[in-house]
């Protein structure tokens, strides 16, 4: 088998290899794809753009053989393309990367790349040899040399187990490859190693779809974007002839407010809210541990690459994971956390990565999520009062320019931005004075994001410390008075408005300062 | 666009809930056209006797499984709570009312120790509880064995069992506690911080961690909820048919877990409700009568029952489908 992958490339670089022509899908009422026209060409990168529920993922699944509909013509190749399974799909050579991952944790590399098909020898019995030699030629066609086919998918990092996904779905024909959000959880040097390796493909004939909410990414790798509103595309453009600017005002219908104006600095006599020395939580790698001073009315950020312990950081503040040695002043006076609940008993708020799993309930009503993290304001006696909790959930929701139906309605109706301010609801219902944000906008389309920064700012001008652990360095430089880069647990320098560069903060990160 | 999805989720949610009730009157029309006697007095007091101790059983087992736990251990606790009180009960020495007194608190003392056991193993030391509860399923059996060396205890006070035979107005009283506890049930699970906090839990264990709610307190709440109604199953069994047997209630959990789950709950956790549970027991406990008075033998009874759990389950599988494509 060459080193290369496995591709049809019997048709000339540069022409339509997959047309959609008036596409629609309705979900009862719900009009999720009303009316989508694109054509995909061969050997290039495309941009699929557009804020969530735009359209984008049920394109995706349609093409990929999850939904299908009858409503709309697509050819593949020439041909009529109406898969009605993933197994149809696949077989046709249109393959899918998920942003959430579809490896078995427990299984090897070599296992998770051939799951699909797995190697039989003598007698029908499963043939391991074979099985890592598949694995071993799919990883080397694009680059992964680096990676034991022997290893454990869960002893892997999250950037290797994305590219172990890319493997696999390349290993059989490969006409079109569709990445899904593949840089959400990525850090920048894992990123440059994606395109890279997307770069190459596309070098070899292989159409790659590129999901996205960074356009940064899109402008630096992608040959043409069509951006998606509303279900209908809007406008397919080479991006060489246009500008993010441009296309944002394609996804959004109209010019987004102008950037944050610079706040003015947090004076240096504002009161300390939240100070920690030498602060290490278990398995840390460092012995020195971590030092700083949150002020009121501060927004501090802390960058960092993906493992260089951000998250833990925050979760040790907050009681979550025990604390090994060191101190955490609050106002001043030493306290230490053993769980969450006494970190709010002093003022604390941790939104959270990851909605989802830790966030949200999902299936609950927005109002019960709203009031799960401050039940004393809204029972009596041990009894729930829910016109007190309705009251409540409509006040904070109002505060932060909610869109939902009724407050009784399940979180998963809303869309990501609309969720994740549910989750700032639930955290503002509790008035803390320090909040702790990680990622505060993942997974959330352009104009909430910029509407979640001006709660932000709005909160620090109102006194509330803030510490924001982000993977976006734009979001950093953007929001935060002071930016504190960690590498190895540790910080490894700060940053001030007058110095944010992507390089500057970059080189901290990357320990080369 | 939202709206008449709304209005589909809303219908697809009463029909979901209304068809257990649907269902169990459907088997009651059913029952009453193709058997003589199936409708008469008599046998609707035997209906509700029947089902008693198995709704007992499946209140408390509906609090474990929405914390996302289950309980394998009810049946043996059962019979542990049983011959614990029945050993007290028996006493000669005691008076009528000491007696009784003495043995109904000796039973729930019983049943809450096993469920406070099971909760805080499974819930201190994250472990499933589907083993921790099947290691008290032995335990507790082979305790009731041992304290009893394998004999039944009888002997009680005659009033006592008169007690657990009475009716009012046709229905007899055991049922009418049992309907008291679905009540006291539904209160707490709808009303209270208690009953929010172990919905909760089994949807998203970790949001509630996070903010700031203790997981482990109110699990073991569930598992001491559970063993407690195991203990108050006990004295009604006791009650009922005036003896304790060490061998009593084997197999009784898989009857009260097929009560909640074809009440509409999830082995997940999260998702269920003890009105639910009630008409699970009401199908399980007319099927069974029904069955019986067609002239169907027992074995043929049990398979239908498993048939129809299974049933319930995959409609539930259906319905979520459906759920998640809207």
């Amino acid at each position: 088998m060459s080193a290369s992958p496995n591709f049809q490339d019997t048709l000339p670089k540069g022409q339509d290899v997959l047309t959609v022509t008036r596409l629609k899908k309705h979900f009862g009422g719900v009009k999720a794809l009303d009316g989508v026209d694109f054509a995909l060409r061969r050997g290039e990168i495309h941009a699929l753009v557009g804020e969530n529920g735009a359209g984008k993922s049920t394109l995706i699944r349609v093409l990929t053989g999850v939904h299908t509909t009858s409503d709309g013509v697509i050819t593949l190749e020439g041909a009529r393309y109406a898969p009605q399974t993933p197994h149809e799909a696949k077989g046709r050579g249109v393959q899918v990367v998920h942003q959430e991952f579809n490896l078995l944790d427990h299984l090897s590399v070599a296992e998770n790349i051939s799951i699909e098909a797995l190697p039989r020898g003598r007698f029908g019995l499963f043939d391991r040899k074979e099985t890592r030699r598949r694995a071993r030629a799919a990883l080397d066609a694009i680059g992964l040399t680096d990676v034991d086919v022997d290893a454990e998918i869960s002893s892997l990092g999250i950037a290797h187990r994305q590219l172990v996904e890319i493997a696999r779905a390349l290993q059989t024909k490969s006409t079109i490859l569709i990445l899904d959000e593949p840089t959400a959880t990525l850090t920048d040097r894992e990123t440059l190693r994606l395109f890279d390796i997307v770069l190459k493909l596309a070098a070899d004939g292989v159409t790659v779809v590129f999901v996205s909410h960074h356009l940064d990414e899109v402008f630096r790798i992608c040959d043409r974007v069509t951006v998606f509103r509303n279900g209908r595309t809007i406008i397919t453009q080479n991006i060489s002839d246009t500008s993010p600017a441009e296309v944002v005002r394609h996804m959004v219908g109209r010019d987004l407010d102008q950037p944050l104006t610079q706040r003015p600095a947090v004076p240096d006599d504002a009161p300390v809210a939240l100070a920690l020395r030498d602060f290490r939580i278990v398995g840390c790698r460092d012995a020195g541990g971590v030092t700083f001073d949150l002020r009121y009315g501060e927004i501090l950020g802390i960058a960092g690459l993906v493992g260089a312990g951000r998250t833990e950081l925050l979760r040790g503040i907050f009681g979550v994971d025990p604390v090994v040695s060191g101190a955490l002043q609050r106002d001043g006076k030493p306290v230490q956390f053993v769980n969450p609940a006494q970190a709010i008993a002093s003022g604390l708020a941790f939104v959270t990565e990851d909605r989802k799993d830790e966030g949200l309930i999902l299936s609950m009503p927005i109002a019960t999520n709203t009031s799960l993290a401050s039940m004393n304001l809204i029972t009596r006696l041990g009894l729930l009062r829910r016109d007190a909790e309705a009251t409540l959930a409509t006040a904070q929701g109002a505060k932060l320019h909610l869109k939902f139906g009724k407050i009784t309605d399940p979180v998963s109706s809303l869309s990501g931005g609309n969720q994740q301010k549910v989750v700032l609801a639930k955290w503002l219902a509790t008035q803390p004075r320090v909040l702790l944000l990680d990622e505060p906008t993942r997974g959330v389309d352009v104009g909430a994001k910029a509407e979640i920064y001006t709660i932000l700012r709005g909160l620090a001008d109102s006194g509330i410390a803030m510490l924001v652990v982000s993977s976006e360095l734009p979001e950093l430089m953007t929001l935060c008075d002071r930016i504190l880069v960690m590498a190895e647990d540790v910080i490894q320098g700060s940053v001030l408005p007058k110095d944010y560069t992507a390089e500057n903060i970059l080189r901290l990160a990357y320990g080369q300062n | 666009m939202e709206k008449t999805n709304d209005t589909k989720r809303d219908i697809w949610a009463l029909v979901n809930r209304a068809g257990i009730g649907l269902a169990l009157i459907g088997l009651v029309v059913f029952f009453s056209v193709s058997t003589e006697h199936f409708l008469s007095a008599n046998n609707l007091t035997n209906i509700l006797t029947q089902i008693t101790i198995n709704l007992i059983l499946a209140v408390g087992m509906t609090f474990v499984i929405l914390v996302g736990g289950i309980d394998l251990s009810v049946g043996s606790v059962m019979a542990f709570a049983a011959v614990v009180a029945g050993k007290v009960l028996a006493m000669p020495e005691l008076g009528l009312a000491e007696a009784v007194t003495l043995a109904t608190i000796a039973g729930l003392l019983g049943g809450v120790v096993c469920g406070l056991l099971n909760g805080y193993l499974s819930a201190r030391w994250a472990i499933p509880s589907f083993i921790i509860t099947l290691g008290m399923l032995n335990i507790a059996r082979g305790a009731a064995l041992q304290v009893t060396n394998a004999q039944t205890v009888y002997d009680f006070p005659k009033e006592f069992s008169e007690f657990g035979a009475s009716l009012i107005a046709g229905v007899p009283v055991v049922f009418i506690l049992a309907l008291l506890l679905v009540a006291v049930a539904w209160f707490i699970l709808n009303q209270t911080v208690l009953g929010r906090m172990i919905y909760s839990i089994g949807s998203n264990e970790e949001a509630v961690r996070l903010a700031g709610h203790s997981v482990f307190r109110y699990k073991l709440i569930a598992f001491t909820i559970c063993g407690l109604c195991a203990g108050i199953a006990a004295i009604v069994y006791m009650a009922r048919l005036n003896i304790a047997s060490p061998i009593a209630g084997i197999g009784f959990e898989l009857n009260a877990i097929a009560a909640v789950i074809i009440g509409g709950a999830s082995l997940n956790g999260g998702r269920g409700s003890v009105i639910g549970t009630l008409l699970g027991a009401f199908i399980i406990g007319v099927l069974a009568n029904g069955l019986i008075l067609l002239g169907l033998s027992d074995f043929m009874r049990q398979m239908i029952t498993g048939v129809v759990l299974i049933v319930a389950v995959l409609l539930d599988q259906f319905r979520a489908r459906y759920g998640r494509s809207v």
